[in-house]
């Protein structure tokens, strides 16, 4: 018998609204789905189809107009800006599309950054960046900044920065949108790495490697997922 | 686009930023008129209480430090501003590198920003000339329903369309030199955010682990964006020795004026003489604070001598410090011209002219004189019987050159050994050595008599002093509640000069909080992503505020120990004791307290903003 495994997104009626000016942007259009623990879903779709504010959503980065979201458990819906921060260091792990490197910290402190907010003794989390940078090749880029990087390397940072704190859920954003087919190749194989490790993984991509990695792909138009397969 | 039309969309577009830019500028500018205004109207009220009173050294220290305070003020705006201009046009870098790889012509990009840059300042500067004027208006109605009265000047029209016009032009400058500077870095360059950051290629900067994370970050932040915070640091630093200067040099000024007069009149000092010669004495000693009439006495008259005897017997009193006896009389003093030879041209020149005035004029015992002036030049000395000492009116009123020119009294000629700051006849006097006075008015008679007396018994010592001149038309007056009108004066002139430094300080909290905004503004990129990473509010609130106190106190102690050091100089033997900077040192904690809350408002509502948000802003 199949082990059950428990829901770790639950997304229900989900809708979010922008104002802009006077016109009012359905990014999100009554959105139901669930992901459980240890799946790896992708999000495919044309450019403003709500993928991104889905994943922000699922961050915890923004709250939604209407509907409910629960991650591990946690409704993210009428959370305060201290909750939401502690859930973000405890259960995700994010990878921008456009790294989001902070620019004034090298790559070693990016990384030790992240997991000194999470709690981590300053000594220990900079030989754990040492050792995560290292596993990534970049352990001679360490004390670069982010501007001296380029886009594989900074996507790399990124990956070992969401990844420090060990969180149950990785969101992805487009990872291989501004890489080359060699570069890309290297982050579809860590991806495919933490899937081996049983986390829950969502990312959004076009790129056909990682769908094909992915247990489940959702594709989405309009604010709407429009296929599940 | 037309050359017009993008400008504005692009300000209207970047709201924050300009209204950021436009707010910093339009308080730096409406705080400096502000002061220019209400400077130009305390000037002219200091002039009217000091008119026709203090000698003219002391009027001078008056106009020189409210000249240099008002001089400071313009300069902290011009500072300040120039610094929020220069912070301002850096961020816009990366913006002409896009527009420069996208295919803009450098003049057509150039003039962009130029005129970006001229709607921004000149915006700032018509409201802030107006808001200050109407700010002058409300203080100087506020200041007099607290008992000042100050009236309100037009418009000072040889220094403020000036002043407009500095305001105008210098922030276009500094501007234009930071648009073209841009414009000469190549787009790749000018993409990275290494280069408007100047960060260093490798990291050397690293701080101790034991420091909290905000601390630490903080720190980072600020050590890696160098370029930024080292201007931050310069100009911060020198509004801060300025502020100072201002604030310092005023209350430092009050002291040593005020040390000054005590030194010239001293404390516990009385006069014995006749009825009319103390009652002119006082007169002479008094229109330094207050004006009244008097007739001229006959000093000669027989009437007014002290026997030596009764001299002889005051020095036996064991509560008298000094015993000063004196011979005074009023006559006029000429000036004696000097035939000298010019050392440049060879030829023979004429020093001075032929001037006269009516002095009051002291012959006194150099060892025993009760007073301790500030001189210039040499105090009498008793070998020399035919030098005389100055008071500093008379000397800048009959001489040209007292070093080198000499006055004649009674027909005879003296040597000038120095000039003093002395407050009797309003620095219209001269002192000669007794045994001089003597020998030229014929008169052997001293005719007053300056005790000083021991502080540790004056009434024992008094009464002493009344059973000795019992019996004679002598009479006793203590010099003390003179002493204390005049130190009263000068408080009352300086707490009215005071008040600009005190709003100078104000503009320099002000304009600090600009900067805070702009700072803010800038990392507001940054700090979303510290947040989205999981860092909570308090964490990345801590980041901002270590960085604003870190560069507001290393700027404050680099400024204010430079400014004391200034300040020191301003004025010849300055008094500065721990009455007078403990104050200093208040006022800047004062203003710290108020940055550090003035920072905490745009912090909390960067904060609010969606960390989406934050992150994409341009």
């Amino acid at each position: 018998m199949q082990k059950l495994k428990k829901p770790a997104v639950v997304a229900s009626s989900l809708c979010k609204e922008y104002v802009i000016g006077d016109v009012v942007v359905e990014a999100l259009k009554d959105l139901s789905f669930q992901v459980n623990e240890g799946e790896f879903i992708s999000i495919g779709g044309p450019s403003g189809a709500g993928k991104t504010t889905l994943l922000n959503i699922i961050g915890g980065l923004e709250t939604p107009t209407s509907g409910s979201i629960t991650v591990f458990g946690h409704d993210l819906g009428a959370r305060d800006e201290d909750f939401l921060a502690t859930f973000r260091c405890a259960y995700i792990g994010f990878v921008f599309q456009s790294y989001n490197l902070i620019s004034t910290l090298t790559s070693l402190e990016n990384v030790a950054f992240a997991m000194e907010i999470a709690g981590w003794p300053a000594k220990r989390a900079v030989k754990r960046s040492q050792k995560l940078l290292k596993a990534v090749g970049l352990s001679h880029r360490a004390d670069h900044f982010p501007s001296q990087l380029s886009g594989g390397e900074q996507q790399r940072i990124a990956f070992v920065r969401a990844l420090a704190n060990d969180p149950p859920l990785i969101l992805v954003d487009e990872p291989t949108g501004n890489l080359d087919f060699k570069t890309g190749l290297e982050v579809v194989k860590v991806l495919d790495g933490l899937k081996e490790k049983g986390k829950t993984l969502i990312v959004v991509t076009h790129d056909e490697r990682i769908t094909r990695l992915s247990n489940r792909t959702l594709h989405m138009f309009d604010g709407r997922i429009v296929e599940s397969r | 686009m037309s050359k017009r039309s993008f400008p504005l969309k692009d300000l209207f577009r970047r709201k924050f930023q300009t209204a950021v830019t436009v707010l910093s500028l339009t308080i730096s500018t409406t705080t400096t008129f502000f002061l220019l205004f209400f400077g130009d109207n305390i000037g002219f009220e200091v002039a009217l209480l000091t008119g026709g009173k203090l000698t003219t050294g002391f009027s001078y220290m008056f106009s020189v430090i409210l000249f240099i305070v008002i001089l400071l003020d313009f300069l902290i705006g011009i500072l300040v501003m120039s610094f929020l201009i220069s912070l301002a046009m850096s961020e816009r870098v990366r913006d002409v590198g896009v527009m420069t790889a996208v295919g803009c012509v450098t003049d057509l990009v150039f003039g962009y920003f130029i005129m970006e840059l001229s709607i921004m300042v000149f915006v700032s500067c018509i409201i802030g000339f107006i808001s200050g004027w109407f700010l002058n208006i409300a203080s100087i109605n506020i200041l007099n329903t607290f008992g000042f009265a100050i009236s309100q000047q037009p418009i000072n029209m040889w220094i403020m369309p000036y002043a407009f016009l500095t305001f105008l032009i210098v922030p276009h400058l500094i501007g234009t030199r930071v648009i073209a500077k841009a414009l000469m870095v190549k787009p790749s360059q000018a993409l990275s955010t290494s280069f408007s950051l100047r960060t260093p290629l490798k990291s050397r900067f690293s701080t101790p682990s034991k420091f909290g994370l905000g601390f630490k970050v903080a720190l980072k932040t600020l050590a890696r964006r160098r370029i930024a915070t080292r201007q931050a640091i310069v100009c911060l630093s020198l509004v801060f020795a300025l502020t100072t200067v201002a604030l310092a040099g005023g209350m430092i000024a009050n002291q040593t004026t005020q040390s000054y007069v005590v030194r010239a009149i001293q404390r516990n000092v009385v006069l014995i003489g006749n009825s009319d010669i103390i009652r002119r004495y006082v007169y002479l000693l008094s229109l330094y604070s207050e004006q009244r009439e008097t007739q001229p006495i006959n000093y000669s008259d027989p009437q007014f001598f002290i026997s030596n005897s009764l001299v002889s017997r005051l020095r036996l009193i064991s509560g008298i410090k000094k015993v000063d006896a004196r011979i005074v009389l009023e006559t006029k003093v000429y000036e004696v011209p000097k035939i000298t030879v010019d050392p440049e041209s060879k030829s023979y020149i004429v020093v001075g002219d032929s001037r006269s005035s009516d002095t009051f004029v002291l012959g006194l015992e150099p060892e025993n004189a009760v007073n301790d002036w500030l001189v210039m030049g040499t105090t009498l000395n008793k070998t020399d019987i035919y030098s005389a000492m100055l008071g500093h009116s008379l000397a800048t009123s009959i001489l040209t050159n007292p070093e080198q020119q000499r006055i004649k009294i009674l027909n005879e000629d003296f040597g000038i050994a120095g000039v003093c700051q002395d407050p009797l006849n309003n620095g219209n006097v001269v002192y000669i050595p007794l045994k001089a006075l003597q020998s030229i008015s014929g008169q052997t008679e001293y005719n007053l008599v300056l005790l000083q007396l021991d502080s540790s018994n004056p009434s024992l010592t008094l009464s002493q002093i009344r059973e000795e001149i019992n019996g004679t038309a002598l009479e006793i007056t203590e010099l003390n509640e003179v002493l204390q009108k005049h130190l009263s004066f000068l408080n009352t002139s300086w707490s009215l000069v005071t008040l600009a430094p005190l709003f100078s300080l104000v503009t320099a909290v002000l304009c600090l909080s600009g900067y805070v905004t702009l700072l803010i503004s800038i990392q507001q990129r940054d700090l979303a992503i510290m947040r989205a990473m999981g860092a909570k509010l308090r964490v990345v609130i801590r980041i901002v505020v270590v960085q604003i106190l870190i560069i507001v106190l290393v700027s404050g102690a680099i400024g204010l120990s430079i400014g004391l050091l200034i300040s020191f100089f301003l004025l010849p033997e300055p008094v500065i004791s721990v009455a007078s900077i403990l104050p200093i040192f208040l006022w800047f904690f004062a203003a710290l307290v108020f940055l550090g809350v003035c920072s905490l408002y745009p912090t909390i509502r960067t904060m609010k903003k969606s960390v989406i948000k934050a992150i994409s802003a341009i």
